[in-house]
């Protein structure tokens, strides 16, 4: 079992810490622009149990997003015409039990749906149909493959998961998913250590070669996103006495270009539990959106979240170093 | 003074600068400058820094290029191949220097 870290990233207070004096210097005050997306996390329960993982993730996670949640988040996106994509992770969002009705009711809607899949899952009792769920409703696939070897990923996800996420790569392949068709099929890598990302062009070359050449795979985009230094990436980083050299490189790497570009400018992120915050890494160190009464997904009016202060933390500096990390990959 | 060889000296490289200003800040010129990407991508150098290191025993530059490599998306498989590249090079080359006793036992044996 792992030991408690005590996290250092974690001011209560969005102005005094050294991300939000980074920005200051040349950005002012980091605020949110309009809101189009919406991301849930559905729940910390997933098949996998990465070391990487920010939100500690594991088969033994017993949260889940509870019915009345689920309805609040499906009412606000039939609400607001501005949340154009919602975002669906977890976790392993695929084993929430209203996972596929969201899915349903968000495509009719018409709105993008964008599901972050370990495409482990699909070997669950159950999920084998997954693709074919997807490509049914068109969904936007996000696959977690932190490089294209098999050492570095089951490094990182576990023995044997470099396989069966070729696997599962293959049969969305089959339905047309990375084709270039319109079934989107992403890609998302992420360094197995304490170190940065490659370039986000060099690796999707890289990537997309080595898969086409030794597996026949093709996908759409490749996004690299930087380890952050939350929970069980910031516990193995504190037992391999990595922690501050690790911080000092994020901090030493931070980009200005990226800061215009941040994803919780756009986006909110809602909690298993139906709070409301910046991003998915603000939620994980429980740090809420906005600076007065705690806000929730019931009865949310995402219009009145434009402009506002971004809560930031000098985790934050994940997100600037180098060329930019976010759901979607580098920013710069 | 503790051991000559310190993983926290490699921050305190530039403190040579102090002895010969001038000279360090044309290192600094050059060195920067030869490792821009060129015809040769930022990797492929990285790669030669990499190579270079391993085969100067130098611990400084081992540590500086192998964390560089491994930001350039290579891993271990991938140096694993490049430090045998260089270890066989330099076999060869120590097998190299064995010619002239190879001349001298043709030029003194019957």
């Amino acid at each position: 079992m792992s030991r408690p870290v005590a996290l250092r990233v974690v001011p209560r207070d969005p102005a005094p810490n050294a991300f939000a004096a980074r920005v200051a210097e040349g950005h002012g005050e980091l605020r949110a622009t309009a809101v189009d997306t919406l991301q849930i996390n559905v729940g910390k329960r997933c098949n996998q149990a990465c070391r990487h993982c920010h939100v500690d993730a594991s088969p033994t996670r017993t949260e889940v997003m509870p019915d009345e949640v689920v309805d609040a988040c499906l009412d606000v996106l039939a609400r607001d015409e501005a949340l154009q994509t919602l975002d669906i992770t977890g976790g392993a969002p695929e084993m929430h039990p209203r996972f596929r009705e969201m899915v349903t009711r968000a495509r009719a809607l018409g709105r993008h749906v964008l599901v972050r899949h370990n495409l482990t899952v699909q070997g669950e009792e159950g999920q084998g149909d997954l693709p074919q769920f997807f490509a049914e409703h068109a969904c936007e696939v996000v696959c977690s493959l932190p490089h294209y070897t098999a050492e570095a990923t089951d490094r990182q996800r576990g023995r044997g998961v470099y396989e069966a996420s070729l696997e599962g790569l293959k049969a969305l392949n089959a339905l047309g998913y990375g084709r270039g068709n319109g079934l989107v099929l992403d890609l998302v890598a992420n360094p197995v250590g304490a170190f940065l990302p490659p370039a986000q062009e060099d690796l999707e070359h890289d990537t997309r070669d080595f898969l086409l050449s030794q597996h026949g795979i093709v996908f759409d985009h490749l996004f690299t996103i930087t380890n952050m230094p939350i929970a069980r990436f910031a516990q193995w980083l504190e037992r391999a006495g990595l922690y501050d050299q690790y911080m000092d490189r994020l901090e030493e790497a931070f980009n200005p270009a990226t800061v215009a570009a941040l994803m919780c400018r756009t986006l909110i992120s809602v909690s298993w539990d139906g709070r409301i915050f910046d991003c998915d890494f603000n939620q994980m160190l429980e740090i809420e959106a906005g600076n007065g009464a705690p806000l929730t997904v019931h009865g949310l009016d995402t219009k009145a979240l434009a402009g506002r202060l971004i809560r930031t933390g000098d985790h934050c500096f994940g997100c600037t170093a180098g060329a930019g990390s976010s759901c979607g990959g580098a920013i710069a | 003074m503790g051991a000559y060889f310190d993983d926290k000296d490699l921050a305190h490289f530039g403190d040579l600068k102090e002895h010969a200003p001038e000279l360090w800040e044309m290192f600094e010129k050059y060195y920067g400058s030869a490792f821009q990407p060129g015809l040769l991508t930022k990797r492929e150098k990285v790669l030669i820094g990499f190579a270079v290191s391993q085969s100067s025993q130098c611990p400084y530059c081992i540590d500086s290029y192998t964390q560089q490599a491994l930001e350039q998306g290579l891993t271990m498989k991938h140096l694993g191949e490049a430090m045998h590249a260089v270890a066989s090079l330099k076999a060869g080359i120590a097998l190299a220097h064995a010619l002239p006793a190879h001349n001298i036992d043709k030029k003194v044996s019957m």
